[in-house]
C-alpha cells in the first residue's frame, strides 16, 4: 500500500509535489517556532488531540450499550442526539482550521514575489495549495472520526437495522462529514475570493482580518447556542424557526438520515438544503479559487512597493515607568496587530463572552432586581479565569523572533522589572475588563454593597489567578520561541479549567453566604488577600534571581559524559548560547 | 575606551573566534573587515553581549563588561546586519519603543524621534507600518533607534546596505561628525572603498584570528599595493576570483543526463 502511495505520488509533477509540502508545512508560521521545533510533530499533535476526541466518542458508544435505552423513543433520541452533535463537532473542527489557516489558500505576496519569476504555472500553484490546506481538512475529519465513525455506526446501525444497517449507517456517516466539512471549508473559501476579488487589496486586507474574527466567533456562537432537536415532533414544532432554516448543521443531519433512509419525509427539504448547499459552495470555492489565480496574483504584483505615508496619532497613554509603558504596549500592539495571535485569544475571550451574554440575557429577563445568587458569581469567575488563562496562553507565541535583539541589547533594567511589566498587562488586558464587564452585568442586582462584596472578591480573585499563571513565567510576551509540546497546553488547560469550576462550584455558595455578614466576609477578604499577596511575593521573590530568555531550548534526552577534550576553561557557555 | 582580550568563543567544539584583541579609542572609526564566516559577527555578537565568550573578556571603559552589562548597553548603540525590526510597528512607534526600554523621558523621546525621522528623510512615513518600508527606509529607523540615547560607542554592522547614494554619503559624513564628538565607532563592512575613505584604522580578520591591525595606509604602504581591496585580498589567502568565476559557469552548464 506504501509503495502505491509512493508510486502514485511519484507519478504527480515535481514543482507540484515541491510546491505542496512547502504549503502544507506552512500552515503553521515556521518563524514561530523554536530552532528545535519540529512542523511535523506539531501537526501530529493537533492530529492527537482529535483522535482523543473521537477515542471518548467511541467511549461513550460502548458505555451507552451498558444502559441501553429502553424505548424506541429513547434509541431514536439517542441517534438523533449523536449525529447532530457529531455533524456539528466536524463543522466546529473545519471551521477553526479554515479559521487558523485563514488565506493560505490565495496567494500572498510572498508567494507571488518569490515564485512569480520561477517557471511555475498559476495553476500548480494553485492545486498544491488547494490540496495542501485540503490535506490538512482530510487529516482533521479522519482524526476525529477513526474510532467514533465505526463505533456509532456499529451501535446504532445495528440497532436499528442489523449488519446491513451498520454498513449503511458507515456510508451515512462519513459521507455527511466530508460532505458537511466541504460545505463549511468552500463557503469560506467563496467569500473570502469573491472579497479578494471585488475589494481593493487594502481594503480587502482589512476586511479578510475582520472576516477572520468574526468568522471565529459565528463557528463558536453557533456550536455553543445551536438546540439539539431530539425527536421528529421537536424538529416539526421547530418548522417555521429561522434556526432550523438556517443552521447547516440541521441540514446534514438530515442528510445523514436521508442516506442512512431513516429520514422523515416532512423533514427532506432540511436534508435538500444541505445537497444545494454544498453544490453551491463547492462551485462558489472553485470559480473564486480560479478568477483569484488569474486575476489576484496580477493584481498583487502591480500593488505598489511604496505607497504614501498614513496619517496616525502620536500621543500613546502611559502604564507606569518606560520600561512598563513600552512593554504594556508592546503586548497591545502584538495582539491587536497579529492575525494569528488575536484567534488564539478570540477562542478564550468567546468562552467569557458567551457566559457574559447568557448573563446579560438572564438580567434582561428578569423582572426586578435579584439577590447575587450562585449562579451570577460561578460565571464571573469563569470569565475571569478564561480571560487569565486566555491571555498567558498567548503571551508564548512569539510575533517576530529575528528583531528581539532589540529588547536583548535594551535590557537595562533586571529581569524583576520586565516581569512587573508583564503583571501589569495581564491585569490591564484579562483582569480589569471582566472586571468592568462584571461590574455592569451587576447593575440590576441588589443590594449594592453585596454588589460591592463581589467585586471586591472577584478582583482578588482576578490578581490571585494572574500570580498564578505567571509563574515561572521569565520572559518578556511574544518574544520566546515556542517549542511545541514544551507546555503541554492542552492537558494544562483542561486540568486547570476542571480545577476551577469545581473550586468555583463549590465556593460561590460559600461566598453567597457571606455576603453581607460584616465579620465573615472580612475573614473571606483577608484570606483572598494574603493568597494573593502571598502569590505575588513568591513571584517576586523568584524575579530577583530570573534570567530573560528568548528561546526554548528541550531538555537534553541523552546526557552526554564530555570526553571530548576541550581547553581549559573555553567549554563553558558552549551549550547555552550557540 | 572598547577593548576586547583574546576573545575565544567556540561552536560545539569548533572555534568560531581564537585569541581576537584589538581596541576602539574615543573618536576613533575602526573597521572591522573579514570574508564571510570570518568570525566578525560573533565578535559583534559577544561586544553586544548576545553571545558570551569562551574565554577573553570585553572591556569598555577600563571595566569588564560582564559585570555591569547593563551599564555597558547603555552606553552604545546598534545597527545590526540585517534590518530586523517588529514590521507591524510604525517607525515612530519602534523608536518609542526602544526609547522607553532605554529609559528615556517620553517628551524627550517624542522630540528625539519625530526629529531624526524627519532628518532621515521619514517623517511622512512614521505612521506607516515598518513593513511596508524599503530596505533603506529600515536601515534609516535602525540608524535612528541606535543615535537615539546618545550612545559613547557605535556598532555598525553593514550601515550602507540598502541606503540611496545621497543616504550612504550623509551617513559618511555623519560617521565623521560622530568621530570628532568623541564617540567610539566599530564599522563592520565588505565596501572596502568606504572603509579606506573613512577609517582610521582597520582590523582583518579570518578564520576567526586578527590578520591585521593598523591604519588603511600604513596597510598599503607595508605590503607594497595598490589598494586596501588588494591588501585584504592578499591577506585572507582569497582564491583566485577569476578562475572561480569560470568554475561557477562550467557547473551552470551542465546538461542533464
Amino acid at each position: 500500500m506504501h509503495r502505491l502511495i509512493q508510486s502514485l505520488v511519484a507519478r504527480l509533477p515535481l514543482g507540484f509535489r515541491v510546491l505542496y509540502r512547502q504549503f502544507l508545512l506552512r500552515v503553521v508560521d515556521l518563524e514561530a517556532l523554536s530552532i528545535e521545533a519540529d512542523v511535523e510533530r506539531f501537526l501530529g499533535q493537533f492530529a492527537g488531540v482529535l483522535i482523543l476526541i473521537s477515542l471518548i466518542s467511541a467511549l461513550g458508544a460502548f458505555f451507552s450499550t451498558i444502559a441501553p435505552p429502553t424505548t424506541p423513543e429513547g434509541w431514536l433520541a439517542l441517534a438523533w442526539h449523536m449525529e447532530q452533535s457529531a455533524v456539528a463537532t466536524m463543522m466546529l473542527v473545519v471551521g477553526l482550521l479554515t479559521v487558523v489557516s485563514w488565506d493560505s489558500t490565495f496567494p500572498d505576496r510572498r508567494d507571488v514575489m518569490v515564485l512569480s519569476p520561477l517557471p511555475v504555472a498559476p495553476r500548480t500553484i494553485l492545486l498544491a495549495k488547494v490540496c495542501a490546506s485540503g490535506a490538512l481538512v482530510c487529516v482533521a475529519i479522519a482524526a476525529l472520526n477513526c474510532a467514533s465513525g465505526f463505533a456509532w455506526p456499529l451501535i446504532l446501525g445495528t440497532h436499528f437495522a442489523g449488519l446491513p444497517g451498520f454498513a449503511r449507517f458507515c456510508v451515512a456517516w462519513w459521507l455527511t462529514v466530508v460532505g458537511a466539512s466541504a460545505f463549511l471549508y468552500c463557503s469560506v473559501l467563496t467569500v473570502q475570493g469573491f472579497s479578494a476579488l471585488l475589494l481593493p487589496r487594502r481594503t480587502f486586507l482589512l476586511f479578510s482580518a475582520i472576516l477572520q474574527l468574526a468568522a471565529f466567533g459565528l463557528f463558536l456562537g453557533v456550536y455553543f447556542i445551536e438546540p439539539s432537536f431530539l425527536s421528529p415532533a421537536a424538529f416539526m414544532a421547530a418548522k417555521g424557526s429561522w434556526w432550523l432554516a438556517c443552521t447547516p448543521s440541521y441540514w446534514f443531519f438530515a442528510l445523514f438520515n436521508q442516506v442512512s433512509g431513516n429520514l422523515p419525509a416532512d423533514l427532506a427539504w432540511l436534508a435538500w438544503r444541505g445537497w444545494i448547499g454544498l453544490g453551491v459552495a463547492v462551485t462558489g470555492a472553485a470559480a473564486s479559487l480560479l478568477l483569484c489565480y488569474l486575476r489576484t496574483m496580477k493584481k498583487t504584483v502591480e500593488e505598489p512597493d511604496l505607497v504614501p505615508g498614513t496619517h496616525g496619532w502620536a500621543c500613546t497613554p502611559r502604564f507606569g515607568g518606560s520600561l512598563q509603558t513600552a512593554i504594556v504596549l508592546f503586548a497591545f500592539r502584538s495582539l491587536v496587530r497579529s492575525r494569528q495571535h488575536r484567534v488564539v485569544l478570540a477562542f478564550y475571550f468567546s468562552v467569557a463572552f458567551a457566559l457574559a451574554i447568557a448573563l446579560l440575557r438572564h438580567e434582561l429577563s428578569a423582572p426586578a432586581p435579584l439577590p447575587i445568587t450562585p449562579e451570577f458569581i460561578v460565571p464571573t469567575i469563569l470569565m475571569m479565569t478564561f480571560s487569565v488563562i486566555g491571555l498567558r496562553n498567548v503571551f508564548p507565541l512569539p510575533i517576530s523572533l529575528t528583531a528581539n535583539w532589540v529588547l536583548r541589547t535594551t535590557q537595562l533594567c533586571p529581569p524583576e522589572k520586565y516581569i512587573a511589566a508583564t503583571r501589569r498587562t495581564q491585569l490591564i488586558f484579562a483582569v480589569l475588563p471582566v472586571w468592568i464587564v462584571s461590574a455592569f452585568l451587576s447593575l440590576s442586582y441588589r443590594p449594592w454593597h453585596q454588589v460591592a462584596e463581589h467585586l471586591v472578591v472577584l478582583g482578588l480573585l482576578g490578581f490571585a489567578f494572574a500570580e498564578v499563571s505567571l509563574i515561572g513565567f521569565h520572559k518578556v510576551p511574544f518574544t520566546c520561541s515556542y517549542l511545541p509540546g514544551k507546555s503541554n497546553i492542552q492537558l494544562t488547560f483542561w486540568a486547570f479549567v476542571f480545577v476551577l469550576l469545581i473550586l468555583g462550584v463549590s465556593f460561590a455558595p460559600f461566598e453567597q453566604s457571606v455576603l453581607g455578614k460584616p465579620v465573615q466576609y472580612a475573614e473571606l477578604i483577608a484570606v483572598l488577600g494574603a493568597a494573593a499577596f502571598g502569590l505575588w511575593a513568591f513571584n517576586h521573590h523568584r524575579a530577583k534571581s530570573a534570567v530573560l530568555y528568548f528561546e526554548e531550548i528541550p531538555e537534553e534526552v541523552i546526557t552526554t559524559l564530555k570526553l571530548a577534550y576541550a581547553p581549559p576553561n573555553r567549554n563553558q557557555g558552549d551549550t547555552q548560547d550557540a | 575606551m572598547l577593548e576586547l582580550q583574546s576573545l575565544y568563543r567556540s561552536f560545539r567544539g569548533i572555534p568560531a573566534i581564537a585569541d581576537v584583541s584589538f581596541q576602539v579609542a574615543p573618536g576613533e572609526i575602526v573597521g572591522f573587515l573579514g570574508p564571510n564566516g570570518a568570525g566578525k559577527s560573533t565578535t559583534v555578537k559577544i561586544v553586544t553581549g548576545m553571545l558570551r565568550p569562551n574565554d577573553g573578556r570585553v572591556l569598555f571603559e577600563g571595566q569588564d563588561v560582564s559585570k555591569d552589562m547593563v551599564a555597558f548597553r547603555a552606553a552604545f548603540g546598534y545597527v545590526p546586519e540585517e534590518a530586523h525590526l517588529y514590521n507591524y510597528l510604525s517607525g515612530l512607534e519602534y523608536l518609542q519603543l526602544v526609547g522607553r526600554l532605554r529609559g528615556l523621558g517620553e517628551a524627550l523621546i517624542e522630540v528625539k524621534a519625530t526629529r531624526l525621522l524627519k532628518l532621515l528623510h521619514l517623517e511622512s512615513w512614521q505612521y506607516s507600518p515598518i513593513s511596508s518600508y524599503s530596505k533603506g527606509m529600515r536601515q534609516r529607523v535602525l540608524l535612528a533607534a541606535a543615535l537615539l540615547h546618545d550612545p559613547k560607542l557605535l556598532i555598525f554592522d553593514e550601515p550602507l546596505s540598502g541606503l540611496d547614494v545621497v543616504s550612504a554619503r550623509m551617513f559618511k559624513d555623519l560617521l565623521e561628525l560622530l568621530a570628532a564628538q568623541g564617540k567610539a565607532v566599530l564599522y563592520i563592512s565588505h565596501v572596502l572603498e568606504v572603509v579606506e575613505q573613512i577609517c582610521s584604522r582597520v582590523i582583518v580578520i579570518a578564520k576567526g584570528r586578527i590578520l591585521a591591525d593598523a591604519a588603511p595606509s600604513d596597510l598599503t604602504k607595508l605590503m607594497k599595493l595598490p589598494n586596501l581591496e588588494s591588501v585584504f585580498a592578499q591577506l585572507v589567502e582569497q582564491q583566485e576570483t577569476r578562475s572561480v568565476a569560470q568554475e561557477i559557469v562550467e557547473v551552470m552548464q551542465i546538461a542533464n543526463g
